[in-house]
């Protein structure tokens, strides 16, 4: 959904979306461009014979828009570790220059690599943080487990309609309580883990 | 060393290969789910396996199993959202060595993938 949509939305569908204001700022013209986003597919808004099929394809939708649009944040993300380690084997280049060897430029070098070293920590730190994309899908299919089960329970109740029989991923029966927070079930595991062996070896 | 990953999110099988490079491991191929890590697998040269476990067509549990059939040594090391003690324990089971829960952090990753690679 772009922002012309949400802003239709907003204003209650039916009036024009409102123009996009210009950019405050140009670009820098060595700033890393990326590449035009293609149209966002958006589900059929036509009225579906079966309610929860169209509800499970809008979810597919969302799913399948947030993992494109999380690999291209990914792409932006490998292309800025690129120019940073190019920028690092250039500071490098140029620490070997006679006219580099002065205490001050020599301090200025090493302060530039320790600010490219933290901007490259930061994009690593990012990359992983992207692992909300694939929690979240794993949330929505769960959702849709629970629309085919009502859907299936009314099929049976009136006795007529197709039953679900699309083939899913498995579902996760703790991703509900899942969090964001890198390696918050860490623990719990390995002592899962631990008293499994040891019970093994017993 | 050649690792095979098995997840069916490319967001998440790219963050898996991120890390690994990060840690000095860049031979990887990848599979979308279980039956296409089997034919990944079935072209050889694969030392180590990380697999996600909810997946479409084959899921990551029989695919452990479906694997421990053909190859009982390779080391298989679990990435998944699944959490609750039971499902560890069946992974356990089935022949995965050991198991990380998503979300995860490098350095997890690098010290269950040392721990395997003994």
């Amino acid at each position: 959904m772009d922002q012309s949509e949400i802003d239709a939305l907003l204003t209650g569908g039916g009036k024009s979306p409102k123009k996009a204001k210009p950019a405050a700022k140009a670009p820098a013209p060595e700033a890393v461009s990326a590449p035009p986003s293609p149209p966002v597919p958006v589900a059929q808004a036509e009225p579906h014979q079966d309610g929860s099929g169209h509800v499970i394809s809008e979810l597919d939708t969302v799913t399948s828009v947030t993992e494109r649009e999380s690999n291209k944040v990914m792409d932006q993300l490998d292309q800025i570790s690129r120019l940073v380690s190019r920028q690092q084997q250039l500071i490098t280049e140029i620490m070997s220059h006679e006219g580099a060897q002065a205490p001050g430029v020599q301090k200025a070098i090493h302060e530039v690599m320790s600010a490219s070293k933290e901007i490259q920590d930061n994009v690593f730190e990012a990359m992983d943080l992207m692992q909300f994309q694939d929690i979240t899908r794993q949330k929505l299919e769960r959702i849709v487990h629970h629309l085919r089960q009502i859907h299936d329970y009314i099929v049976d109740l009136l006795g007529t309609g197709l039953k679900s029989d699309t083939e899913r991923p498995s579902i996760s029966h703790t991703i509900a309580q899942t969090g964001t927070t890198p390696d918050e079930n860490k623990a719990h595991a390995d002592a899962v883990i631990e008293a499994f062996k040891t019970q093994k070896k017993g | 060393m050649k690792i095979l990953i098995v997840d069916d999110s490319s967001t998440m099988r790219r963050i898996i290969i991120n890390t690994l490079s990060r840690i000095g491991y860049t031979d990887v191929v990848e599979g979308e789910n279980g039956k296409s890590g089997l034919e990944k697998l079935g072209q050889g040269g694969v030392e180590m396996i990380i697999t996600d476990w909810n997946m479409p067509e084959m899921d990551g549990l029989e695919f452990v199993k479906t694997v421990r059939v053909q190859n009982p040594a390779i080391p298989i090391l679990m990435v998944t959202t699944n959490a609750a003690k039971e499902d560890i324990v069946e992974a356990l089971q089935a022949g995965v060595n050991n198991y990380v829960v998503k979300p995860f952090t490098p350095d997890t990753l690098k010290e269950k993938i040392e721990s395997l690679l003994g």
